[in-house]
């Protein structure tokens, strides 16, 4: 009963902190299985960290937050989707470059700015209890086109992550689809990393769907657990953070790592039995 | 069918940054045949087969390519695909269907036949809602050639598509290629290390060395 009262008076006193959890959840979620599946882990923390890196801009020189993290990732999606033989370089030392100078220009613009410590903190690792109205609107307005174009470009999508050569042997283009896709995912993370912060996006876009890889076996079972599981996570962290007079970012993080290590677990302890019988 | 050459090279130079790979090559492939394409490691076999099918740039010369009425169907060595994602034999022989599906096509009951019947013919049955993943290797190669024969494309393009299998899984697979190539006429183009394969397979193989590119009787390889 104390939880439903909890969970009553939360949603009663920050009804964005839940509105914009759910939907940068659900989206993140969704948009983080192919992040899994075509094993761009790295490609999705530099991206969050660009974001950052944005809004820090954007708060130094007064404009836009969302221009200032869509600016930013905008150039980071152009020279990630650039072919590997133009950079020169490979993409690991490329993306550990953008993640290192994004993170430190984030904090040196801060710094900079006169701003106080706790304006750090949360530019680094968010807030989803002080979401605006304003956060909510740019993450719907972001992140559910994203989602709907995604959803709606499956097929020509995952088919190009799978066999890119045997696709665009097809017909599919490959390059016009893996550049949709990124510029989608930054479009996601630009619009969620102010009330997610980067850890939280990563978060989402990472743990949440390798937990919901363990459960399911089919792409649209696989979507769907992660979406789940992603809202779900996000409101027990948000409660558990209320009811203790915790953080709620770190609260939604620590809660989906366990979540991610406990059905490892049980995953391995039930494979083992299975091959045992 | 028509009688034209499945593929021609004219003067054809292939490189990577620098490297040249393939320096101004000649190739005519004729239609209807099995060619395996052999020669030395890093000679540009697959490098060769990729250009063609346009996948590679080609610095000069001239391809010219008449697959048919199809797109033509590549099957790329099954480790090329990650075992992480979530799909199952059938999922990835619907693939195959894409170019007449698109985006957003159901599959209509003639497709649904056609996978079926593929599926069977490859002995897929029992395996066809098992996650690619836990496949081994023979049966993961047999799901590619299924992709690829579902689209009933007239030419076939196989790279090394018995590599890392076990000499029955090898048997097996030989074994269907050659069956769609002398039942169904297909154009089968493949990247193969075995010449004592190739020569139970094919009568011509098309050389590729450091001397060039030439088709060359099966015979005159081997000795």
């Amino acid at each position: 009963m104390s939880l439903l009262q909890d969970a009553v008076s939360f949603t009663g006193l920050f009804p964005e902190a839940v509105v914009c959890g759910t939907v940068m959840a659900a989206v993140c979620s969704a948009f983080g299985v192919f992040v899994v599946l075509k094993r761009i882990v790295f490609i999705s923390i530099a991206l969050s960290e660009a974001a950052t890196c944005g809004l820090a801009l954007a708060l130094v020189y007064h404009f836009s937050p969302l221009a200032g993290s869509a600016l930013v990732t905008g150039a980071v999606v152009f020279m990630l989707t650039l072919p590997e033989k133009r950079q020169h370089l490979p993409k690991d030392v490329v993306l550990g470059t953008v993640f290192l100078l994004a993170s430190s220009a984030s904090v040196l613009l801060v710094a900079q700015s006169g701003f106080g410590l706790e304006e750090i903190k949360a530019m680094l690792y968010g807030d989803l209890i002080v979401s605006s109205p304003r956060d909510r609107w740019v993450l719907l307005l972001t992140g559910v086109p994203s989602l709907a174009v995604l959803l709606l470009f499956l097929r020509p999508v995952l088919y190009a992550f799978l066999d890119r050569e045997a696709a665009c042997v097809m017909g599919i283009r490959c390059w016009f689809w893996e550049g949709l896709f990124f510029f989608l995912l930054g479009l996601v993370v630009s619009g969620a990393s102010k009330s997610g912060g980067a850890l939280l996006v990563f978060c989402l876009l990472v743990v949440v769907p390798a937990t919901a890889l363990l459960l399911a076996r089919r792409l649209w079972a696989v979507i769907g657990i992660s979406v789940a599981l992603g809202v779900l996570t996000t409101w027990a962290g948000l409660l558990t953070a209320y009811s203790a007079d915790l953080p709620a970012n770190p609260t939604i993080i620590g809660l989906s790592c366990l979540l991610l290590m406990g059905v490892a677990l049980i995953r391995a302890i039930a494979v083992k039995f299975i091959a045992r019988r | 069918m028509n009688g034209n050459p499945v593929i021609q090279c004219r003067g054809v130079t292939i490189a990577y940054g620098r490297d040249v790979v393939l320096d101004r090559i000649d190739l005519t492939v004729p239609r209807g045949t099995l060619l395996p394409f052999v020669g030395p490691n890093g000679a540009g076999k697959t490098t060769l087969l990729k250009a063609c099918l346009g996948l590679i740039p080609h610095q000069s010369g001239e391809i010219l390519c008449d697959f048919g009425r199809r797109p033509p169907a590549y099957v790329p060595q099954q480790k090329q695909l990650d075992p992480i994602y979530p799909v199952s034999v059938h999922d990835l022989v619907c693939m195959g269907l894409y170019p007449e599906r698109g985006c957003w096509g159901r599959l209509n009951s003639g497709q649904r036949a056609r996978i079926e019947a593929v599926i069977s013919r490859f002995g897929l049955a029992p395996h066809q809602h098992k996650h690619f993943g836990e496949l081994s290797g023979g049966l993961r190669q047999k799901t590619l050639l299924a992709r690829a024969v579902v689209t009933q494309a007239e030419v076939l393009v196989l790279d090394e598509p018995t590599a890392g299998l076990d000499a029955s899984s090898e048997e097996g697979l030989l074994t269907l290629i050659r069956a769609l190539h002398e039942t169904e006429g297909k154009t089968i183009l493949w990247v193969h290390h075995r010449m004592d394969q190739c020569a139970a397979l094919a009568r011509q193989v098309c050389r590729v060395d450091k001397h060039g590119v030439r088709l060359a009787d099966v015979s005159e390889v081997t000795t």
